[in-house]
């Protein structure tokens, strides 16, 4: 199969920038793991991230870190598989309850992140 | 003729299907708010982020459920990529990233993060000192 056959078809490509998605989405985990080995050092010379450029950064990989988030999520709908009073569990509801699961997670973790802030 | 096949589960093709369906879940609940928090929000000045000042973060990095949560998100994470990254890299056309060195490359990659994850979380803010 020659190498560029994924940009024939736009579901291709959509599949394609998913699964690139990890290396925008990996690299901003590093940039905070440096942030937070920056805490181990001097209080003085601790200097968050926050020029343009990670700024610009961070908003191109929210895009994708959205993208992979509604197809992965959307997913589940498709791969789990259960009962409950012998009755299978619609896989819209299962779908739903992952949005949900996003909801309260993304809430949860913004509400610690600019609470203890103060 | 014999049909004497013995059925062994995919023990290790289950172990690695764990690693990246738990990071993709993973990251799918928690990457967006963090990045949207932490590199938009923050660094612009539209809401007090524990990151922005070092007291504040300190206090943070030193509770022991803030590490612990922070361990596994970055565990499965990375192995979430590297599996992602190394089947991207197949399906253009790189043969080489189907093969066991390329496996052990990518697969050690994520245990590599994650070790000096481990070391970052116990060495910053540290429990006991």
């Amino acid at each position: 199969m020659p190498a560029g056959w994924w940009t024939r078809n736009r579901h291709y490509v959509n599949y394609m920038l998913r699964e690139f998605s990890s290396v925008p989405m990996a690299l901003w985990m590093l940039w905070l793991l440096v942030e937070i080995q920056r805490a181990g050092g001097p209080p003085s010379q601790y200097r968050p991230h926050g020029s343009p450029a990670f700024i610009a950064f961070s908003v191109i990989v929210l895009l994708f870190s959205l993208y992979h988030s509604v197809t992965f999520l959307s997913l589940a709908g498709t791969i789990l598989h259960f009962k409950v009073f012998d009755r299978p569990v619609p896989s819209r509801l299962i779908v739903l309850a992952m949005f949900g699961m996003w909801l309260v997670a993304s809430v949860v973790v913004a509400f610690v992140l600019v609470w203890f802030a103060r | 003729m014999s049909t004497d096949v013995r059925r062994r589960p995919a023990l290790a093709h289950l172990f690695w299907w764990f690693l990246f369906s738990q990071g993709g879940v993973l990251t799918a609940l928690l990457l967006p708010v963090h990045v949207l928090v932490q590199g938009i929000l923050g660094p612009l000045g539209y809401a007090p982020v524990v990151d922005r000042h070092y007291d504040t973060w300190v206090n943070m990095l030193g509770n022991p459920l803030v590490k612990l949560y922070l361990l596994v998100l970055f565990a499965f994470a990375f192995f979430h990529y590297a599996h992602r990254l190394r089947y991207f890299l197949v399906d253009v056309g790189v043969r080489a990233a189907r093969s066991v060195p390329a496996q052990v490359v990518f697969y050690g990659g994520a245990g590599v993060v994650t070790l000096i994850t481990l070391w970052i979380l116990l060495t910053t803010a540290p429990l006991f000192h």
